[in-house]
């Protein structure tokens, strides 16, 4: 065989072998021994996120000796994905999608739960009606996400209600609100500590006053944003975890503690450029609420049987084909 | 009819040469003209200019009791979408019809009028093209290299076709061939470069017709004529 | 390319692409959640394959309605730009200027004006393909074929119709290729745009899936977009030969 072309074949191989291995390591890596992690966010950031931006910017993390990447999650990142991949350590996922990701055979572990009450609710305008009775949705128009997890809360609302899907109007909804606004649709879902002060203010703008419809008022609870690690992590780096977890919780105490208020909105400000401070401000105080109802509960606490409700309402929407067992993936820090 | 140009000057947008310089001619009978002359010297511009084509020269074209010029090419194309003889049809007045199939007939196409153009081979290409413009209402009509890959026995045949049919019709028949001109031309203008004084020479030819036999001698004469003409 | 030999190509990139991402996920050891499996594939595809088929016909229409549109516009203004009058020299800068532009991020600002309906749809399809097809159509309807008009423009029959006529006809295997790449460009515009904001067609149902992260449901509406756009490339095709067949008997 042609010398010059074994050559050209061993470099080729040599090339190759040394391009794919940091690849493949990074794809099943972990983290490495000077303590880095990546966090992937499950949305852009915003007041959802106050406590970790706070962690970060106060150096709680590397106070720790941790050096910690918080990236922003978005429609097209899924933080279990990237777990699962490698590539990240620490990530942030609602209890639909933990339970989902587990039905399909993800493996996970809850090491915190950040919201004790879902943020989704539905604006509505109280001057055309209220509503104190689930019976009272009927004959509305229902904003939903289809294929969301405000879709899977509303269909159990209903439900629990004996509404049949023919009773009301389902609307489709996009990223602007422009058929709420215009009166086309009587209950558009939004976050209430971030899309629903904003649309509020408008609102209250034009004279406008807005009620919201809480679904946990009705006895559905859904869990929302949790921190997530993966298996491995726990097994092999469990002092990381803990160090991540204990940095974590500190960043969400201190950023929900009134006292730090100015504080938390400057650690906003830094990553939220685009929304105004008195916006932030009312954004943050939402936030508190729903972070901790009570003072006296401890941030990140495991909610053990919303999670169960989530994955039997999950279950009964045929979401997921069997039961997951969901609780036995909660691990509250120092179970670990 | 009469149809005089005087001194024509021309030369391509850009260039510094001039094609022609100060050049005259005249056709005083109707009848077939050839203008010869080697490769690049200008025949297709002139004919051109004579036919209203280019209007980018200097010089006089006087034409008395003639209007309608036409200038046909070897490289002329029908459309392809119908048959050769329903594209014969759209063009010929109505006035023509009789003299269509005449035409047909005598160019050797009688049983390929139902093909498309595409389907005929070069030479049957440029007849059907040649009659289309015979059909039309013209006074002079400029045959640049029409006849090209026609055979020689069937282009003489077209030739005394066209000028039995045509006596009153001035024809502009621009050839290579210097047998063929002599022939069948009543007269050749033969033109040479722009440096060559005269530019252009008319010889008489021998003007072959149906009626009119061929004397080989006189035809001799006038091919050296014109060859010694365009040297 | 015949139509089975297109759909038959597709199907094998289409394996191929299902066979990467399998050896992915086994070599890497992934779960169903990241990459899932045949039968999770399988299954899915069994349960959304009526549902996913009439999304991707409905995608479709509004996709060759959009394109027909178009096509139709792109013509009427080919006609009128083709001259070397200062309209048309206008319509030549305009074109080329304005293709230049991303439609797609448009799409949901025409959303917020004219709502989701299927209006805004074709408008959106019609719109993405109609630069590519308008070019070409000028480039077409601009050039003159000497060799053909010159009779008709000697003898003073040279009337627009006939022009355009010639000019379309010569350049018919350039149009017809011209009209099965924008099929393309139409479908797939017409799916971005449902993707970004409308509450119907197949870009519509993907974006539902990426919601629910199920790459199942993406890869079945995949291959369903896929094969239909085979199928209708290899019919257009077929349409454009026999066109070609019966106009200028090829």
């Amino acid at each position: 065989m042609n010398t010059p072309v074994i050559k050209t074949v061993i470099i080729l191989m040599m090339v190759i072998m040394v391009t794919l291995t940091p690849v493949a390591s990074k794809l099943r890596g972990s983290a490495e021994a000077n303590e880095q992690a990546t966090y992937r966010l499950k949305w852009l950031f915003n007041a959802s996120v106050v406590g970790d931006l706070y962690a970060d910017a106060h150096q709680m993390f590397a106070a720790r000796g941790l050096e910690v990447t918080i990236k922003e999650g978005g429609p097209e990142r899924d933080a279990i994905r990237e777990l699962e991949m490698g590539r990240a350590q620490f990530g942030v996922a609602s209890a639909d999608q933990v339970i989902r990701a587990m039905d399909k055979g993800a493996t996970l572990w809850v090491i915190a739960q950040l919201f004790q009450i879902n943020p989704l609710q539905w604006i509505y305008r109280p001057v055309k009606f209220r509503i104190t009775r689930l019976e009272d949705l009927k004959g509305k128009k229902l904003g939903v996400t289809f294929g969301g997890n405000d879709e899977t809360i509303l269909r159990t609302l209903l439900a629990r209600g004996g509404i049949a899907e023919d009773d009301v109007t389902l609307f489709s909804v996009r990223y602007d609100y422009t058929p709420f606004y215009k009166h086309r649709v009587n209950f558009w879902p939004v976050y209430r500590n971030t899309q629903a002060i904003i649309l509020a203010d408008k609102l209250h703008q034009e004279g406008e006053k807005v009620a919201f419809f809480n679904p946990t008022e009705f006895g559905v609870r859904f869990v929302a944003n949790s921190v997530i690690t993966s298996p491995r992590m726990i097994k092999d780096h469990p002092q990381i975890v803990k160090k991540f977890t204990e940095a974590l919780m500190q960043g969400w105490t201190a950023a929900m503690d009134p006292a730090n208020h100015q504080k938390a909105l400057k650690a906003l400000q830094r990553f939220d450029k685009d929304t105004p401070l008195r916006i932030l401000d009312q954004q943050l105080r939402a936030t508190r609420v729903l972070i901790q109802p009570t003072p006296d509960l401890q941030i990140g606490t495991i909610d053990v049987a919303a999670w169960k409700q989530t994955e039997k309402i999950m279950l009964d929407q045929k979401q997921i084909s069997s039961p997951v067992f969901v609780e036995k993936v909660l691990r509250p820090f120092g179970s670990y | 009819m009469l149809f005089k140009c005087r001194d024509i000057t021309f030369k391509y947008p850009g260039s510094r040469n001039y094609v022609f310089k100060n050049l005259s001619f005249e056709m005083v009978e109707p009848g077939f003209h050839a203008l010869f002359g080697p490769s690049g010297v200008g025949k297709t511009s002139l004919a051109k200019i004579l036919t209203g084509e280019t209007m980018e020269f200097s010089g006089e074209i006087h034409m008395d009791g003639m209007k309608t010029l036409l200038y046909s090419y070897n490289l002329e194309r029908l459309p392809g979408w119908s048959s050769v003889g329903k594209h014969l049809e759209k063009v010929t007045p109505p006035s023509q019809k009789g003299k269509k199939d005449e035409l047909i007939e005598a160019f050797g196409l009688k049983e390929l009028v139902g093909f498309r153009f595409s389907q005929l081979s070069l030479g049957q290409q440029n007849r059907i093209n040649l009659i289309r413009y015979l059909l039309q209402d013209f006074h002079m009509l400029v045959m640049d290299e029409s006849l090209a890959n026609v055979d020689e026995l069937t282009r003489e045949k077209i030739l005394l076709k066209m000028k039995d049919m045509f006596p009153d019709t001035f024809f502009l028949y621009i050839s290579h061939n210097v047998i063929e001109v002599s022939k069948f031309c009543k007269e050749i203008l033969v033109l040479r470069d722009a440096g060559k004084v005269p530019q252009v020479t008319k010889i008489e030819g021998q003007n072959c017709s149906i009626h009119r036999q061929i004397d080989k001698e006189k035809l001799e004469l006038t091919m050296l004529e014109v060859m010694n003409a365009s040297s | 390319m015949l139509l089975h030999r297109r759909i038959y190509q597709f199907f094998l990139i289409y394996l191929m692409g299902v066979a990467v991402l399998l050896l992915l996920k086994y070599s890497l050891n992934l779960s169903d959640y990241v990459i899932p499996g045949i039968i999770d594939i399988w299954q899915t595809g069994i349960e959304v394959f009526t549902r996913y088929v009439a999304d991707v016909l409905n995608t479709l229409s509004v996709a060759v309605i959009g394109q027909i549109i178009s096509l139709f516009l792109a013509f009427l203004v080919g006609i009128t730009g083709r001259q070397a009058t200062w309209f048309g020299s206008f319509i030549k800068v305009a074109a080329y200027n304005v293709q230049a532009y991303p439609i797609v991020a448009i799409a949901p600002i025409i959303f917020i004006l004219l709502g989701d309906g299927i209006i805004t749809r074709l408008l959106i399809a019609a719109m993405i393909c109609y630069f590519p097809l308008l070019l070409s159509v000028l480039g077409i309807l601009a050039e003159p074929i000497g060799e053909i008009e010159h009779f008709y423009k000697v003898t003073g029959r040279l009337r627009w119709q006939l022009e355009i006529k010639i000019r379309a006809f010569e350049n018919l295997s350039k149009l017809t290729t011209v009209i099965t790449g924008s099929a393309t460009l139409a479908v797939a515009g017409t799916i971005v745009a449902e993707f970004i904001a409308a509450n119907a067609g197949i870009g519509y149902s993907i974006r539902v899936a990426l919601y629910q992260s199920n790459l199942s449901k993406i890869l079945i509406a995949l291959f369903l977009i896929g094969i239909t756009l085979s199928v209708y490339q290899g019919l257009l095709e077929v349409s454009g030969y026999l066109v070609r067949k019966g106009w200028a008997r090829i």
